[in-house]
């Protein structure tokens, strides 16, 4: 029986890991919500966010939460283009599929850039507050980690704000939900996708540094992250942006206390037997999310 | 995909034999004392491994170099046959059909990895040529039955850390560790490292409080590291590769962790190390199998020679291919002879019975070609990563307990 400090511990890690999961996976999930895409690349993104951070912090000497600034503007652009150049361009019955060839191909293609530009050597953000942490009745939070988690929460409320309370965010919303009848109230649904697709990948230039902050990367690291990532929003329920943060944070919080008994490997499957379970007993999401019935 | 591949190999030396024996005859005997000694050698050049194949080598290059400096071996100059495997299996096994069988070289060295030292091994086998590698550390390598196997390190994976634990096991009961967390990879190599240590503290009395088991993809220690701060354990060992290493040492300073001692193995030798964690390095150990800084005879020459090929020091690869060269070297001046045959029987003989000083100190064989040593041991004092065992080799003492990171 594990001791009640380490339960502690344990539980804050997990809530601190789950946030950060939420945050990663928000743009996957707003992808699909959008447009039926699945976007492998995203985590590519993510990965060169966090290059550019680690760019940022060692060449020009500042703090990496600085390189947002430039990032976040770049990634939304980037999302947008991608959106209007490539995949509105697919043909409607084929485009899940051909989404994931594509954005495979755009994943592939940042990994080989990332290796080409800043060679396959692992790298690590050099912070003077890397390694420090705050005492909480007992357990210790690390810095970074809270930094981490304050910035999905942050974007993630943002995030919400902007979907509910904006009319762009009425306007994606009711593109989400009936392309169709949206074109019919006069909503520029094809800019209003184009636009949420950036939003999408903004968020990957936020997670991407807040990732970074706590983690050694390396060009390949893409790999390891999109699975995880595809099983919360399928489990959060397909495109939608809150049942993703709410199993995100479940999950995060299953990982990290599955390890005490189990350990690293067996507690890395939660994601995937979560990921099985939702496909066979609920398709559509356990947290909302009516997209995946029509899928 | 193996068995066509190994038919084509095998049509390819038939032939090979039969071309020869077409064209042989009287041609035997008439080695002049001036023909270079040609060594073959098969190296991942490109694909997988082509980086630490790069390394080996200019390894070899510098031995082939140093040695024909100076005079060569038995007067002879030596010259490299390398060809270039792609990392590939199946083609490595036709690179050294195609030396032995039908190029004719007059010895020949290893490739590397695990993966290709085998089937490449067995080759040599086949012809019953001398078969000097310098990689692949791992158990299969030893298991095969190869009667004419070196491997030109100091020590496998399990026995990287056997001076550590003849020091910890020696110190008086008051202060020896009683207590250890061990975290792994689970990778041969990685885990070999942490789990032979483990073994021969166990048997030595410290009990194990942690023992973890991550796969290679692990990103975030945040857990582990919380199971081994909550046990208190005198000691962490990890069995590291790098990016995990480096983010299990974060995550143990995240949680205020201060053990009186902690080993990983890889991390703390790269370059990038003390950058990657701010710093944090204090005390921190690492078994290493080759140093620039290690006082055997023939090391200070290799660094200054290599440097001076090369515009670089050399690293474990580089030395690992000289070592090599070392070995097989010993072997030929010993036994007065450097060609196929009966000659390559002298060889493997003489280094099962013999000890040959190299640039990663002395090395000696079991009947598998397992060398008989262990890693030095190296820690972080200051800003430097120092030898601190065995103490033959050392450049300072070994702090313990060390002092907080």
């Amino acid at each position: 029986m594990p001791s009640g400090a380490l339960l502690f511990q344990s539980i804050i890690l997990g809530l601190l890991l789950g946030g950060l999961y939420a945050l990663l996976a928000a743009g996957l999930t707003l992808y699909f919500g959008i447009m039926r895409v699945v976007m492998i690349a995203h985590s590519a993104f993510l990965i060169l966010a966090a290059y550019l951070a680690w760019w940022t912090s060692t060449e020009l000497g500042i703090d990496p939460l600085l390189s947002m600034v430039v990032t976040v503007p770049l990634f939304f652009a980037a999302g947008v283009l991608l959106q209007r150049g490539l995949l509105s361009r697919l043909r409607p019955v084929t485009l899940t599929m051909m989404s994931v060839l594509i954005t495979f191909a755009i994943a592939l293609m940042i990994e080989g850039l990332l290796g080409y530009a800043f060679s396959g050597t692992q790298r690590r953000i050099q912070l003077s507050y890397g390694t420090a942490s705050l005492e909480l009745f007992g357990a210790r939070v690390a810095v970074v980690k809270l930094i981490a988690f304050g910035l999905a929460a942050v974007s993630l409320a943002g995030l919400y704000v902007l979907m509910k309370r904006t009319q762009f965010g009425w306007a994606l919303r009711a593109t989400i939900q009936h392309r169709d009848a949206a074109r019919l109230v006069g909503i520029d649904t094809e800019r209003t996708a184009g636009f949420g697709f950036g939003l999408g990948l903004a968020t990957a230039a936020v997670g991407g540094t807040a990732l970074s902050l706590d983690t050694t990367i390396y060009p390949s690291l893409h790999w390891h992250w999109i699975g995880p990532l595809m099983a919360i929003i399928v489990v959060g329920g397909l495109g939608s942006v809150a049942g993703a943060a709410a199993a995100a944070l479940l999950l995060g919080l299953a990982q990290s206390l599955l390890q005490i008994p189990m350990g690293a490997t067996w507690a890395q499957t939660v994601f995937y037997v979560a990921l099985f379970a939702t496909l066979a007993i609920r398709p559509q999401g356990f947290f909302g999310g009516r997209l995946a019935q029509r899928f | 995909m193996r068995s066509p591949a190994r038919r084509t190999t095998w049509a390819v030396a038939l032939s090979a034999t039969l071309l020869l024996a077409a064209c042989g005859g009287g041609d035997e005997e008439g080695q002049s004392s001036d023909d270079p000694i040609v060594v073959g050698i098969s190296l991942p050049l490109t694909g997988d491994f082509s980086e630490p194949g790069k390394g080996v080598q200019e390894g070899y290059e510098a031995w082939a170099k140093t040695t024909n400096d100076k005079g060569g071996l038995l007067g002879r100059q030596v010259e490299l046959k390398i060809l270039d495997d792609q990392s590939n299996a199946d083609r490595v096994v036709a690179d050294y059909e195609q030396l032995i069988g039908s190029d004719q070289v007059d010895l020949v060295v290893g490739p590397f990895s695990t993966r290709l030292v085998v089937p490449s091994a067995r080759v040599a086998q086949e012809y019953n040529m001398l078969f000097v590698e310098p990689a692949g550390a791992a158990a299969e390598v030893f298991n095969q039955g190869f009667k004419n196997l070196f491997y030109a390190a100091p020590a496998v994976a399990d026995d990287h850390y056997n001076h550590l634990a003849e020091y910890l096991l020696a110190l008086p009961a008051g202060q020896k560790p009683t207590t250890v967390a061990y975290a792994a990879m689970d990778d041969p190599f990685a885990q070999g490292t942490a789990y032979g240590l483990k073994k021969k503290l166990e048997a030595g009395g410290v009990k194990t409080v942690v023992d973890e088991v991550y796969p290679p993809n692990t990103t975030d220690f945040g857990s582990i590291a919380a199971k081994i701060a909550s046990a208190k354990p005198d000691m962490v060992v990890g069995g590291s590769q790098y990016q995990d290493g480096v983010n299990l040492i974060v995550a143990l300073q995240q949680l205020n962790y201060q053990p009186k001692l902690a080993a990983f193995s890889t991390a703390p030798t790269s370059p990038e190390f003390a950058k990657a964690i701010g710093n944090k390095t204090a005390g921190i150990l690492s078994p290493t199998g080759y140093s620039q800084d290690a006082p055997y005879p023939s090391n200070k020459e290799f660094v200054e020679k290599f440097t001076a090929q090369f515009g670089k020091a050399p690293e474990e690869d580089q030395a690992n291919g000289y070592t090599t060269g070392q070995v097989v070297a010993a072997a030929v001046e010993a036994a007065g002879c450097a060609e196929q045959g009966e000659c390559q029987q002298k060889l493997i003989d003489w280094l099962h019975g013999n000890q040959v000083e190299t640039v990663v100190g002395p090395l000696s064989w079991d009947a598998t070609g397992k060398p008989q040593g262990a890693h030095m041991i190296q820690q972080w004092v200051g800003n430097d990563i120092k030898i601190v065992l065995p103490a033959e080799a050392k450049e300072a003492d070994l702090v313990y307990p060390k002092p907080a990171w």
